[in-house]
């Protein structure tokens, strides 16, 4: 396991330090300057401001002095936030943001399993056709559509929830909702096909025939199993989530760093584009990790061959 | 919310924020009138070069300190310093070594502000600058705590503990984000939630039965450059006839009621209505200029005749260009606008449309790789010369190259020789206005405006076209 987890580590600062590259590389090819008063300078005055930011470097040079200071732990200040460290920045940001991702993923998770399993066990009647078509509109209605219908009715129409802001657990009601849909159709589906696999199997039977009672095959060994294989689309659904934040904190006014992100590509921020770049991918590499943990223990076969290799 | 920080901000919100928490040596009111802020009296020399202040005593910063003369000296002298990098330090142009020191030719206590014991200021300036007055209200010309700023370091302006103000609001907390949505503001209004809410686009449409609406026009122009320099069209460009025809082609009326539909105005001329005002009649400069008069009234007839001789005079049969624009809905739904308008006015003419990300529409103009562009100037201080010094033929910003003599010196008698008499300065800002429309070195659009929904209770509001739009000094509300 140990050997395991250190060739798995060994990728993702790989993976980290390819992404940080090529991003580097690709920022630097977007026209226009990272400075906000852009249209009011002059040519000499911009060409100033940049030898002050060190951007009037060759890319290179620049990219270099970029990797020493990352691995100082110096990340820049950003542009659009005039000098505020990069770090502070997403500091302060990344809480919000990785509330609001937890909370929709554990909740559209764990009501997309109870909605699947309750499909599959009542399978061909008018509950399984409900949950099939909760899933349908979940997966093919998008997270902004479902942001803005919460906002009206729920928050202006009905005035139960505060329409956006960030400030206490009502405020994250909203929000968490409308990113948790996609995740709860995926896993409903998911499990539902999984489970009604699982139930026609020969162990299932083998189960009932000793003589298990109905509930107690369906909990220790149909959902069981089914659930092996979500596993593996977690990692999907949590790049999922942190796109649809980028959108959805956009839309609900919450401070995270989703928002930020966007905006810090449209302004050319650099060092606040590369930080939350490293940010992003990081957080990716790491649920991705965590995901092929989880299912070596939940699956020891894989364990077992992981240590082998 | 970008910077509490002075010597940082650029933004509109930073500078609302500022405005309203701290006060410069003068303070703008309403019609940019020039009320008391820091400085009690003020006067300035006969030739105009030099100015002293007397401050306010015992004005204090929300720590206690006493608000002194150094706190501007500091404050000025940090803003011009390059190694602040700050991006409106260009604005303090014609304080005497302001330039040289910002280009790192200079040291920074060379700059032209002195002070005389705690409440006397002197500046000297190394011409007299008309518009000077206006600029001590603008948010880069505020003091600063030397002692606060340098004890907060790079934090300084970051965040609310870092921030000290001497205004007449105290900032508590730094609301962490602006609603970037206006969907969203306008449901937040709705609610009760907000006082105020800018729209946009369709909004405006949907609201503007609604009694809480207000439009407030901004100094900002959309207008239309050419390139005289571009290789295939800049002949045809730089024809006067062709430029005209362009003009007279468009309705504008239409432009603002029917394709944009934001609150934006009809283009009242290069310079924007409620800027500046006439200092002896008081009349507003688009009335005086009166540029409508003089190219950007809508005539079929005569656009037809004037491109036809155009190009003949250019030797072309035909003219096809590319038109830049932002991506915005407001800027590509004007591009659309004008290509379909000017293809259906002169069969000669193709439009070829090209929507560009704003940072590549800048950087395009500023290399000179368009050949037509749509192009959006605002006015940082309520003076004609803010807008139309952009068009002398050596200024970075003129991004079509046009080149006219008369305006030229009439700017320049304007800016230097003729800035001491302010009737005869504005008369000839009038005539390079005038010039400036009568050649169209560039055809302006219109004028964009801010539409807002206003809580009716909140009273006492005063609002600006230039440079810092809000200031929440007399503001109140009723119950």
């Amino acid at each position: 396991m140990a050997r395991y987890l250190g060739k798995r580590i060994f990728y993702l600062v790989l993976t980290l330090f390819i992404v940080t590259t090529i991003t580097f590389f690709l920022m630097k090819l977007m026209p226009g300057t990272p400075l906000t008063n852009q249209e009011k300078l002059s040519p000499e005055q911009i060409a100033l401001i940049y030898k002050q930011y060190g951007l009037d470097k060759p890319v290179w040079v620049q990219y270099i002095d970029y990797l020493i200071n990352a691995t100082h732990g110096d990340f820049g200040t950003s542009f659009q936030f005039s000098d505020q460290p990069v770090s502070y920045l997403i500091s302060s940001r990344i809480g919000a943001s990785v509330q609001l991702g937890a909370q929709a993923m554990v909740i559209g998770v764990i009501i997309g399993i109870v909605v699947g399993a309750f499909g599959a066990v009542k399978r061909n009647t008018w509950m399984d056709s409900a949950t099939t078509i909760i899933s349908i509109l979940g997966i093919s209605i998008p997270s902004f559509v479902l942001a803005v219908v919460l906002q009206y009715f729920l928050g202006l129409k009905a005035g139960w929830f505060p329409i956006a802001d960030w400030g206490g657990f009502s405020y994250t009601v909203l929000p968490t909702l409308a990113l948790a849909m996609a995740p709860l159709a995926e896993s409903a589906r998911f499990v539902r096909t999984e489970m009604v696999d699982v139930l026609s199997s020969d162990y299932i039977e083998l189960a009932r025939a000793k003589g298990l009672s109905k509930t107690g095959v369906i909990y220790h060994h149909a959902l069981r199993n089914s659930l092996i294989p979500l596993v593996t689309i977690i990692g999907p659904l949590a790049v999922n989530i942190m796109t649809g934040s980028m959108v959805i904190e956009n839309i609900f006014s919450i401070p995270g760093i989703g928002n930020q992100f966007v905006q810090s590509v449209l302004t050319n921020d650099y060092p606040t584009i590369m930080g939350l770049t490293i940010v992003y991918s990081f957080m990716l590499t790491i649920v991705l990790l965590l995901t092929d943990i989880v299912y070596g223990i939940i699956d020891p076969r894989i364990r077992i061959s992981g240590s082998r290799g | 919310m970008p910077s509490m920080d002075s010597s940082k901000g650029t933004d509109e919100i930073s500078f609302n924020m500022m405005n309203n928490t701290n006060e410069g040596l003068v303070r703008l009111g309403k019609n940019n009138k020039v009320e008391d802020g820091m400085a009690t009296k003020m006067t300035q020399s006969k030739d105009g070069k030099t100015w002293t202040f007397t401050l306010r005593k015992g004005a204090k910063w929300s720590n206690g300190d006493e608000v002194t003369a150094n706190d501007f000296v500091y404050g000025w002298r940090r803003t011009v310093n390059p190694k602040t990098g700050d991006q409106y330090s260009y604005i303090y142009s014609g304080i005497k070594n302001a330039d040289k020191i910002i280009n790192g030719k200079k040291a920074v206590n060379t700059l032209g502000i002195k002070a005389d014991g705690k409440y006397k200021l002197t500046v000297s300036l190394e011409k007299n600058i008309p518009y000077f007055k206006y600029l001590l209200g603008f948010v880069p010309f505020f003091p600063q705590n030397q002692q606060f700023v340098e004890k907060q370091g790079k934090a300084y302006g970051t965040k609310s503990s870092a921030v000290l103000s001497n205004g007449p609001y105290t900032l508590k907390k730094i609301h962490d984000q602006v609603v970037a949505d206006s969907n969203t503001a306008l449901n937040q209004f709705q609610s009760g939630k907000l006082d105020a809410a800018t729209l946009t686009g369709q909004q405006v449409k949907n609201m503007l039965s609604k009694k809480n609406m207000v439009v407030r026009p901004m100094g900002r122009l959309a207008y239309l450059e050419f390139n005289r320099k571009d290789k295939k069209v800049g002949k045809a460009f730089s024809n006067v006839k062709i430029r005209q025809a362009i003009s007279y082609a468009l309705q504008r009326k239409q432009l603002v009621k029917n394709v944009i539909a934001d609150g934006s105005l009809v283009a009242p001329g290069f310079v924007t209505k409620d800027l500046a005002k006439n200092p002896k009649t008081g009349a507003d400069f688009t009335e005086d200029a009166d540029a409508d008069g003089v190219g950007i009234s809508y005539d079929k007839a005569k656009a037809q005749k004037l491109m036809k001789e155009g190009l003949k005079e250019v030797g072309l049969k035909k003219l096809e260009f590319t038109l830049s624009a932002d991506n915005t809905p407001q800027e590509k739904n004007t591009a659309e606008y004008i290509q379909s308008q000017l293809q259906k006015v002169f069969p000669q003419v193709k439009v070829e449309n090209l929507s560009l990300p704003y940072k590549t529409r800048l950087q395009r103009s500023a290399s000179k790789n368009f050949q037509a562009v749509i192009t959006l100037w605002g006015a940082d201080y309520a003076d004609p010369s803010n807008d139309l010094n952009i068009m002398t033929s050596d200024n970075p910003q003129n991004n079509g190259s046009w080149k006219n003599a008369k305006f030229d010196k009439y700017m320049d008698a304007a800016n230097n020789a003729g800035a001491n008499e302010e009737s005869e300065r504005w008369s000839n800002m009038v005539k390079a206005e005038q010039e400036l429309m009568k050649d169209q070195g560039v055809v302006p659009l219109f004028q964009t405006s801010k539409p807002q929904m206003m809580n009716p209770k909140v009273k006492g509001v005063i609002y600006n076209t230039a440079g810092t739009p809000f200031n929440f000094k007399e503001m109140y509300v009723v119950k």
